[in-house]
């Protein structure tokens, strides 16, 4: 907003005219009331997501800093003040396990509203920097996680923080440097637990507040990216004020109501493995790592990919080759506003709905063999079981998404789904390593497309200027 | 002309300074936090570790204990057949802390379902390198590892 020129005209008396004539608000509000939300065939539950994101954020805020009146940090205080705090403290459990649920949700809702953009196509232009700045957000969200998951020093949160910490060594270069700053040694010890705080209730939080400040503002310059479809047909739109944002109020009491009653039933969290938050053991660096232990759920997918790899492959180390490919994957989604042409041009993309969908079933089949679903709750369950019963579900998933895609839009474009579908089968099904269905299918996968060029290549030579 | 030339000279000239000492001033406030937050290297142990008594204790009840050395965390464990063996303890897959299990004689870690041998090479899953070896004996009752590389060492 730039500042007005003149002196503006307080008409009003009272205080809103005393700061209008201050500060020229009047501006502001004509901007508000003319605000409008895109409505189209579309469902309008995807424009709530990111509000909601910031609901659980807000929640977040305030419960840290009312854990913060009874956590220290230290070796002998950290894991006896969450203790403390949740055994003697009045309602110190209820401020806890809000806290864990409510960073929970934010990461659920946060997913759904970066797939739901992904799927909408709401990162084509003018709107890149508001898809690039929401991967931030998402990245910053994933460090709250694993930064909050040590500070109650017990022994999981001592082990995730090993592992995570570890596979940073796989960075070239910066990568032993960027490791020992995080544990603040060479392993991981009180001190790292000191950094892991300053991060969590400091850095990240100036840094999220920051970036979603400039989320926010994009999004108030731009007005809500309308679908496709809309831009063609007659615009229609919702007043943001007060219709919309009504819905919005309502939809947050509807989730602090929701959020109040898992606090309160299930304290500790659903039970899920990567969804509990009892205190457990305290943290013992001499201690083994106990069977069963599993990080947080949005981070399984990683868990299980570590142990997809090898010990080496293509001349780097397992971990370091895992941790390369999930770099690659998240620079793509990163990208996809640019990489993604047709949408760029206005046109619908259904490749890139199917990159989403693709990057869905990727993540559940390797989530759903990470919780050893069809392991039939054994401590150490036949992998192969598990491999072909996660496979099962994988492909009702991935059918589930084409059915669906069919029907609503009769999308053309399936080769990435086909692609995590067939990985899911050779692996699961055909009993082949999950890398070498991974291997297999991006091999089709590249074959597939060089065909694909080499066709649009020829209609168009045979059809010069005409209708492709 | 000249006159226009020579000031684009100056005002080059001047950007130039401008620019290395803004270079300058960011260098001379990144190297020290840098430098300030790498942590100190801890003290490398290469002395004998002699374990203590309720070390031996947990060694005699559990057939195996875990120690620290320095920075680092070595595990002693007692075979079936009585025979000591010191390695370290740190999976060499993603730096989580080993256990050995008696009944399979494997040394195994729990995060990712690596397997090692009692001599720490990989047996199963996902680990890269083999698990550090150390010389490790009883002397007169007591339990001395050696650290550095052992001649037990692979």
């Amino acid at each position: 907003m730039s500042a007005p020129t003149t002196e503006p005209q307080a008409t009003e008396k009272g205080f809103y005219g005393w700061l209008d004539k201050r500060y020229g608000i009047t501006p502001l509000i004509e901007f508000l009331k003319h605000k409008e939300v895109p409505v189209g065939a579309h469902s309008l539950l995807w424009y709530y997501l990111g509000g909601l994101t910031l609901f659980f954020f807000t929640i977040q805020l305030v419960s840290g800093v009312l854990l913060l009146a009874y956590y220290q940090a230290g070796e002998t205080t950290s894991y006896e003040s969450i203790r403390f705090l949740t055994t003697k403290v009045p309602f110190g459990w209820l401020v806890r396990s809000m806290h864990c649920w409510s960073a929970h949700l934010m990461i659920l809702s946060l997913v759904t509203h970066m797939f739901s953009t992904m799927v909408l196509k709401a990162y084509r232009p003018p709107r890149e920097l508001t898809w690039v700045t929401g991967f931030l957000l998402f990245a910053l969200a994933l460090g709250f996680g694993f930064s909050g998951y040590l500070l109650p020093w017990n022994e999981l949160a001592f082990f995730a923080t090993a592992v995570g910490t570890d596979s940073m060594k796989a960075v070239p270069v910066i990568g032993e440097w960027v490791m020992q700053v995080m544990r603040g040694g060479p392993d991981v010890s009180i001190n790292t637990l000191y950094r892991f705080f300053a991060l969590h209730v400091v850095v990240l939080p100036l840094f999220t507040v920051g970036i979603v400040a400039g989320h926010l503002i994009f999004i108030q310059r731009q007005g809500m990216a309308p679908p496709m479809a809309h831009q063609k047909a007659e615009k229609r739109g919702m007043k943001f004020f007060p219709d919309f944002a009504l819905r919005d109020l309502l939809l947050w009491l509807i989730c602090l109501i929701a959020l109040a009653s898992l606090a309160v039933f299930l304290p500790y969290g659903p039970g899920i493995p990567g969804m509990e938050w009892e205190l457990g053991k305290k943290a013992n660096p001499l201690a083994p790592a106990y069977p069963g232990i599993k990080p947080e759920w949005y981070f399984l997918w990683v868990y299980q990919l570590l142990k997809e790899f090898p010990p080496h492959l293509l001349g780097m180390e397992g971990p370091q080759a895992a941790i390369a490919l999930v770099s690659v994957l998240f620079g793509i989604w990163a990208l996809v506003p640019w990489l993604d042409r047709k949408a760029r041009a206005d046109r619908p993309s259904p490749a890139f709905t199917d990159l989403a969908m693709a990057a869905l079933i990727f993540l559940a089949y390797l989530t759903m063999k990470a919780w050893d679903i069809g392991g039939g709750g054994a401590a150490q369950p036949d992998p192969r079981t598990v491999a072909r019963i996660c496979a099962y579900w994988g492909l009702l998933l991935a059918a589930a998404t084409v059915v669906i895609r069919l029907l609503m839009h009769g999308a053309p474009y399936f080769d990435l789904t086909a692609a995590a579908a067939l990985q899911i089968a050779l692996h699961g099904l055909a009993g082949l390593p999950y890398l070498t269905a991974g291997a297999i299918v991006v091999a089709l996968l590249a074959a597939s497309l060089t065909w694909r060029v080499f066709r649009s290549r020829d209609a168009a030579h045979a059809a010069p200027g005409g209708q492709p | 002309m000249p006159d226009c030339g020579a000031r684009t000279n100056r005002r080059s000239i001047l950007d130039l300074l401008l620019g290395a000492g803004l270079l300058g001033w960011v260098g001379s406030v990144i190297f020290p936090v840098i430098r300030y937050l790498k942590p100190l290297g801890a003290q490398a142990q290469n002395g004998p570790v002699k374990l203590g008594a309720e070390d031996l204790a947990k060694l005699e009840k559990d057939h195996a204990v875990i120690v620290r050395a320095g920075a680092a965390r070595i595990i002693v464990l007692e075979d079936a057949n009585q025979r000591l063996h010191a390695l370290s303890a740190k999976c060499t897959h993603e730096g989580c802390t080993v256990r050995y299990v008696p009944g399979d004689s494997v040394i195994w870690c729990a995060c990712h379902n690596g397997r090692f041998d009692l001599d720490g090479r990989v047996l199963a899953g996902p680990p890269p390198r083999p698990l550090e070896k150390y010389a490790c004996q009883r002397e007169e009752g007591a339990v001395i590892v050696q650290l550095g590389r052992g001649p037990e060492a692979a």
